[in-house]
């Protein structure tokens, strides 16, 4: 009984990876942990982990978390890494907490415990971080599971929660822009969420179809990916000036298309173990793949300064990150944790 | 008064059933004892029965029992907890629980939680190493864990009442009355099992520095039962067990940020059986109706809840022939029936019915084979035949010879073909074969049991993910279990002052085929000892237990273990003789204060402390 729940969890729990590289970058090394990246393991039965990776390869370090604040428990289900300021924040959403750390040593700066119910994915706008909250499930809450997820606010000075918008729908992926939040869901939403982050209010949604997941905005333009069962993936845009919306159909032999993410006016989109890239301006998809990976269970993703990282997600068992040229080339191969579902640049 | 001493010294004395010592006390006084098969059909495998002085000095859930004087491993999610076991290097699911000869495994989950059992509901724990799917169906690959109420059959009326308090506010009730007489015989009782469970965590420290402790724990069990049987005459028998439980506990905390949740757990069973006794025939026949249930809170503060429940009737005619005075067989008739309903997985039937036969025979009073085979019915798989061979032979005073070969299974279970979504229809049971090699040897007050066993199991049902990232159970590994069971009991009067030591030691190699690994939560050694002194109304005693590591992973990562660990418990009973017996005693459990845990981040409490009263009038 109790495994099957597990599994139900993790399967909920089964979402992607956003990255950020939005820091200036100066190669000074102000920590252990600078210049690299961080992955993030999402842990099953037991903790999340996060590994990192000098950007050089010369140094891994496998559980960066327990080196540095030895028995303390990062908590369940890792999901998400932002950054602020000189720390990182970590988001267990199987624990209801976020860890805040000192990003270049990874030493534990405060906990953020109140407000979040099983909190998913977080952006940063001005000091305040803003999270989305799956709260309760529907198979546990059938009565408000699907309505009550919200977008926690926290202030990043003081690292306590501040207030919350209510999205009467439910809510995973987030991306900022513009003082507005675009949310997306894919398992119980067929809608893009836009809250406006000074009324603190929801605007009108964007249709968009189910299964929506990797959200990423470029230029004026939102990327998303969507991948329904038993459907064509296809990557919707939606330029922000007019909400017009714009598609590129996958062919059938793409279906169930996992990860996109956006790196110098290029898409990249995985499908099984897979990378494909096509121009932003495309308006047909790539059959080719420039990557073809052994991981058996693609569960994060990113692009990065000219390498593709792909994590091969493994729940009873360390998994693996994979980290290629932008030719196709195995760059690195590291052992990570349970359940790597994310990179993290920490520039 | 000797009689009752002598009654007590077998019970204290952690040995194999012997049947002569059975015997006798049978026929001093009459017992009737709710499961006939268990000492019939179990010369060739070993026993060990642990009776009511024994539960007395454990802690009252039966995990605790089990793991200080079997070689029963436990992985437990704190203490009170979800327990689940390993006997033998099997998984959860293949040990059977037999309540007065019914399997009572649940039919969700296939396994037993051992921490909702409290061992002072039975007259006696019985623990029955190697397989027994021929007689007890599903699970039996491990072994079997038997809870038996007997019943008996003379003038008396006497009442047990224990109670107990300890560490962290557990607080322990458990009343028994017996009355009987030549006719009728009533067994009465329930017990009433809880705990504040707000232990701190040895050695372990926020990030702020604060003590951290067991968060949520809180336990509270109770059950009640009722047992009654009446001779219609010196030929027909009727009884009925009954037994209603329930388990309320909040489940612990990982981390001190979690939404706290909790776990609410039931059962009721009914059995009512009837023995016929006609010279050469017997028979026997069971109707029990079995109900079980749970509802799992993912937050406390809420009134939402995932549940499930079952609800089985099983009816069982078993008729015995004695075909010369060494051969006895039995044949056995079987129908189950089993409706579960759950948020998980909708609702479902499922009906099996089963044919066995059971061979017996007594060659000579040192020399007894028996042999069963049984074969199940049902749409929703395809059952094995399965068989048990086995045969007893005891070489003069010294020496007992047991060689055993059986093959068992473990069906799939409510969650494995129902989940929605994920379960899967076309599963196969996980099917077992095994042999076994006893050697029991008995010299003036030791017996040393030492038991050597080979189980290969396929088809092992395992959740692993599937297309589009959906958990689905499959019939994958393969495993092989195999290791030794060592089993020492010794007991010395001098005068006054009597002796006993009891030991178990299990070495258990348990690899996957395919991966040579061995399986998670399986420890390679594990090790208990009891010593205890008595001296008039005193008694003393120690207890020990050394659980090897264990792997969390089948890919036996070195760094991800949970570490060996020993525990060591102390307690003494003083017996004012007021009444038939008035005891008071006290224990230091975990003396040591040793930091362990069972499964990670979970750990047990350090040194605590219980204070116990036994009256009997």
């Amino acid at each position: 009984m109790k495994f099957s729940k597990l599994f139900l969890i993790a399967l909920s729990a089964s979402i992607f990876v956003s990255c950020s590289s939005d820091d200036e970058d100066s190669n000074e090394p102000q920590g252990v942990y600078d210049n690299g990246v961080f992955i993030l393991n999402e842990g099953s039965s037991d903790q999340g982990t996060v590994s990192f990776l000098s950007e050089d390869f010369s140094v891994f370090t496998k559980d960066v978390y327990t080196a540095a604040n030895g028995d303390d428990l990062l908590g369940k289900y890792a999901q998400n890494i932002f950054f602020y300021g000189d720390n990182a924040y970590i988001i267990a959403g199987g624990s209801d907490v976020i860890n805040v750390v000192n990003r270049y040593t990874f030493k534990l700066v405060d906990k953020i415990s109140t407000g979040l119910k099983t909190p998913r994915y977080g952006v940063v706008k001005d000091g305040k971080a803003y999270v989305t909250n799956a709260n309760t499930y529907s198979y546990i809450n059938p009565a408000t599971g699907n309505t009550d997820d919200y977008v926690a606010i926290i202030n990043l000075k003081t690292n306590k929660y501040e207030s919350k918008i209510d999205l009467n729908a439910t809510a995973n992926r987030l991306v900022e822009e513009n003082g507005k939040l675009y949310i997306t869901e894919p398992y119980d939403n067929t809608k893009l969420l836009v809250v406006n982050i000074a009324t603190k209010k929801l605007e009108t949604s964007i249709e968009i179809g189910s299964y929506a997941d990797s959200i990423e905005e470029e230029d004026g333009v939102l990327y998303i990916l969507r991948a329904p069962y038993g459907d064509r993936s296809e990557i919707v845009k939606v330029k922000l000036s007019n909400k017009s919306i714009s598609k590129i159909t996958f062919p059938e032999t793409l279906d169930r298309a996992g990860y996109m993410d956006i790196e110098d006016n290029k898409i990249y989109y995985t499908s099984g173990s897979s990378v494909y890239v096509i121009n932003t301006n495309a308006t047909a998809a790539s059959t080719t793949p420039i990557v073809t990976s052994p991981a058996s269970n693609v569960y994060g993703f990113a692009v990065n300064d000219n390498r593709i990282y792909i994590a091969d997600g493994v729940y009873t068992q360390d998994g693996a990150a994979y980290i290629y040229d932008l030719s196709g080339n195995l760059l690195k191969e590291v052992t990570s944790g349970v359940g790597t579902n994310g990179f993290y640049f920490n520039d | 008064m000797t009689l009752k001493i002598r009654f007590a010294f077998c019970l204290l004395l952690l040995c194999q059933i012997i049947s002569a010592q059975n015997d006798s006390i049978m026929k001093l006084k009459e017992v009737v004892v709710s499961d006939n098969n268990l000492n019939k059909y179990s010369n060739s495998q070993s026993v060990l029965k642990l009776g009511d002085s024994i539960i007395n000095k454990n802690e009252a859930l039966l995990t605790d029992l089990l793991n200080f004087n079997s070689t029963l491993y436990f992985k437990e999610y704190g203490r009170g907890m979800l327990s689940t076991v390993s006997f033998r290097g099997t998984t959860s699911s293949q040990t059977a629980v037999i309540w007065n000869g019914i399997n009572i495994n649940s039919q969700m989950n296939g396994s037993t939680d051992f921490n909702t059992i409290s061992g002072s509901d039975y007259n006696s724990v019985s623990v029955k190493a190697g397989g027994g799917s021929v007689i007890y169906g599903s699970g039996a690959i491990g072994g079997t864990v038997h809870l038996n109420n007997d019943l008996d059959f003379y003038n008396r009326f006497e009442n047990n009442l224990k109670l107990d308090y300890g560490s962290f506010n557990t607080i322990g009730v458990n009343y028994k009355t017996n009355i009987s007489n030549k006719k009728w015989s009533a067994q009465i009782g329930f017990s009433n099992n809880s705990s504040t469970n707000d232990y701190k965590y040895v050695k372990k420290y926020t990030w702020k520095g604060e003590q951290r402790w067991n968060r949520n724990g809180e336990y509270n069990i109770f059950t009640m039962s009722a047992n009654l049987g009446y001779k219609l005459n010196t030929k027909n028998t009727l009884k009925l067990y009954s037994q209603t439980s329930n388990t309320d506990r909040n489940t612990s905390l990982i981390t001190e940020t979690e939404t706290p949740s909790k776990y609410i757990n039931g059962f009721n069973r009914n059995l009512l059986e009837y023995d016929g006794n006609f010279g050469r025939f017997t028979a026997n026949f069971k109707t029990a109706y079995i109900f079980e249930n749970y509802q799992y809170y993912a937050d406390n503060a809420t009134n939402n809840y995932t549940y499930g429940k079952t609800e089985s009737l099983i009816t069982k005619a078993d008729f015995g022939y004695t075909l010369f005075k060494s051969t006895q067989i039995n044949g056995i008739l079987d129908y189950n029936k089993t409706t579960g309903t759950g948020s998980g997985f909708g609702t479902n039937t499922r009906e099996i019915s089963s044919a066995s036969l059971l061979v017996k025979q007594d060659i000579s009073a040192n020399w007894k084979n028996e042999f069963g085979v049984r074969k199940e019915f049902t749409d929703n798989y395809k059952s094995p035949i399965l068989f048990s061979l086995g045969s007893s032979h005891q070489f003069g005073k010294l020496y007992n010879l047991k060689l055993n070969v059986s093959r068992n299974f473990r069906i799939p279970t409510f969650n494995d073909l129902y989940w929605e979504t994920g379960g899967n229809r076309d599963l196969k049971p996980e099917s077992s074969y095994q042999a076994e090699v006893g050697n029991v040897f008995t010299f003036s007050n030791i017996t040393l049991t030492q038991t050597f066993y080979y189980i290969k199991i396929k088809d092992l049902l395992q959740w692993v993910p599937g297309k589009n990232g959906i958990w689905t159970p499959q019939n994958t590994d393969k495993v092989n279990s195999y290791g030794a069971e060592t089993l020492l009991g010794w007991r010395k009067q001098f005068g006054k002052n009597i002796f006993a030591v009891n030991a178990t030691y299990a070495h258990t190699i348990s690899e996957n085929i395919d991966t040579k690994k061995q399986l998670f939560f399986v420890p390679f050694d594990k090790a208990t000892a009891s010593v205890s002194y008595s001296r008039n109304k005193i008694s003393t005693y120690y207890q020990f237990l050394h659980n090897g590591f264990v792997y969390t992973r089948a890919d036996n990562d070195p760094d991800e273990i949970i570490k060996d660990y020993m525990i060591s418990n102390i307690g003494a009973d003083y017996d004012f003789k007021f009444l038939d017996s008035f005891k008071l005693g006290f224990q230091v459990l975990n003396l040591f204060n040793e930091a362990y845990e069972s499964l990670e981040n979970r750990p047990m409490p350090g040194r605590n402390f219980n204070m116990y009263l036994i009256l009997k009038f």
